[in-house]
């Protein structure tokens, strides 16, 4: 262990002492982007946005057990390790309440993970009421997702889509064009992430709009969950949907402190929807009907 | 009937200017987003170059009839340059726009001013040029200003529900826009003949 990780480690101590002292509360903000509710209960802080069907929940921090990964998906979004078990500089979009970033900082602490978040608002809550330090190597830019990802100059090898405005997604991150600004600030290895919604036409429409950029996508349900995680890469070969021919869980677990069952998130993998993918249209800057595919169930559709 | 023509060129103008704000909405959202500050530029373009239009329409008015004809002709023309520049380049100049300022408010400032002031300007020049047109045939200037207002008011409601709910879910924004340029200048066209008609020609509402 080294005298880094030993450092993030009372660091973390310390941050959690403070932070297990408070009360119960609930609070609500009005920010330029969202509507935010900010609820803590005993040691439990969540961060929700206002979306069509209620309260939808960002992120969540056990602040008893801050490595705890509360909120199901983000625990699947280490799949990326399936793909690329190496990651030295990850681009996150999207902070939510930062329920990623814990166990991943104390897991690969030399690794960049950068952030980046448009809501400077879900940015200071996410510091002052869930208690996320950032470090030099987990800086947070406070800027739209694709304006950063046109300015980078880094190549990141996992770029992790993850922003929403309440259950909503906002339509220039759904297209064609950001796709493949996202697949050239990509490492040759390096793997794309983004966190889906199914149950609607955005859902079939999106998966299509992936796989016109990205030669290879695989699929992971979250467990009992409406989250799929899709993940893509930028070569065709080899096959990466082969699970046979995937680094062994035990090798790639070793890092994670045992917070992780990385067995049972490879057993996440679902089917791609052939069919219904066929059906659906590819969404550009020019034609990206979001919010419209989105009000759409699945079974308005169905044939 | 050529009250009848002249009402539905007016409406048409109103569905143009709004449909064209949800289409600018559009043209700005893979560079600029979608929030409320992106919002907030757009909607003060727009009421900047109402503003401004309905000052240079009601100077147009005024003129004599043989310098209005030849104004009439000329703004409109630059009109059709500017919608026909956003039609056709606005995408390329929105990447550059988003790439040359760092700020959003100043990169939205001239996105919007650049792509929307002139066209929305220019078309809504003819709002105070139509009240004009009524009240030299006869009928009072506040009733010939309510007629305007409120048969522009209801095409800008039917532009915004058309543009939203029908348009956009299915056709792609660029497609749109060459609509819209087609749809202005022939409606712009067709009003230029008609504001030049006689006063005996029609007869006042």
């Amino acid at each position: 262990m080294t005298m880094r990780t030993l450092f993030l480690r009372f660091l973390l101590v310390l941050v959690s002492a403070a932070a297990l002292s408070g009360a119960d509360y609930v609070e609500r903000y009005d920010t330029l982007y969202n509507s935010l509710t900010i609820e803590r209960r005993g040691t439990q802080v969540e961060l929700r946005a206002k979306s069509r069907e209620g309260d939808y929940l960002e992120s969540a921090v056990d602040l008893a057990d801050p490595l705890n990964l509360v909120v199901p998906y983000t625990r699947s979004l280490y799949g990326g390790l399936f793909f690329q078990p190496k990651p030295q500089k990850v681009l996150m979009i999207g902070l939510g309440g930062a329920g990623f970033h814990r166990l991943f900082m104390a897991a690969y602490p030399e690794v960049l993970l950068q952030s980046v978040e448009l809501d400077p608002k879900v940015v200071e809550l996410t510091r002052e009421r869930m208690y996320f330090t950032p470090t030099a190597n987990s800086p947070i830019a406070t800027v739209d997702g694709r304006q950063f990802v046109k300015r980078s100059r880094e190549k990141w090898d996992w770029l992790i889509l993850d922003a929403f405005r309440g259950g909503y997604v906002p339509p220039h991150l759904k297209t064609k064009e950001f796709y493949e600004e996202c697949a050239a600030r990509m490492s040759d290895e390096g793997v794309f992430i983004t966190n889906l919604h199914s149950g609607t036409e955005l859902y079939y429409a999106d998966l299509k709009t992936l796989r016109t950029v990205f030669p290879q996508v695989i699929l992971f349900q979250t467990k009992n969950r409406g989250n799929v995680i899709a993940f893509a890469v930028k070569y065709a070969s080899p096959d990466m949907t082969n699970p046979a021919r995937w680094p062994p869980t035990a090798e790639l677990s070793a890092p994670l402190q045992g917070r992780l069952d990385l067995a049972s998130i490879r057993a996440e993998v679902i089917p791609w929807p052939t069919a219904r993918v066929a059906r659906a249209k590819v969404m550009t800057d020019d034609f990206s009907p979001v919010e419209f595919l989105d009000a759409m169930e699945e079974n308005n559709t169905k044939r | 009937m050529i009250n009848a023509i002249f009402y539905f060129f007016v409406g048409l103008m109103g569905i143009l200017s709004m449909g064209f704000q949800l289409l600018g909405s559009r043209l700005l959202n893979p560079h600029f987003g979608s929030s409320i500050i992106v919002w907030a530029w757009l909607i003060s373009t727009f009421l900047a170059a109402f503003s401004a239009g309905s000052i240079l329409g009601g100077w147009i008015s005024n003129l004599p009839a043989e310098r209005r004809g030849r104004t009439q002709v000329m703004v409109t023309l630059v009109g059709v340059l500017g919608l026909m520049f956003t039609a056709f380049l606005g995408r390329s100049a929105l990447g550059w726009i988003e790439l040359q300022f760092e700020n959003i408010s100043v990169g939205l400032l001239v996105a919007c001013f650049g792509l929307f002031f002139v066209p929305v300007a220019v078309f809504s020049s003819f709002g105070p040029q139509c009240v004009q047109f009524l009240a030299s045939r006869g009928t009072a200037p506040g009733s010939a200003s309510g007629l305007i207002y409120g048969v522009s008011t209801i095409g800008n409601i039917a532009g915004v529900m058309i543009t939203a709910f029908l348009l956009i879910p299915n056709l792609p924004v660029s497609t749109l826009l060459q609509l819209w340029l087609s749809v202005a200048i022939f409606s712009s066209a067709c009003l230029i003949l008609i504001l030049r008609l006689p006063s005996d020609a029609t007869t006042a509402s």
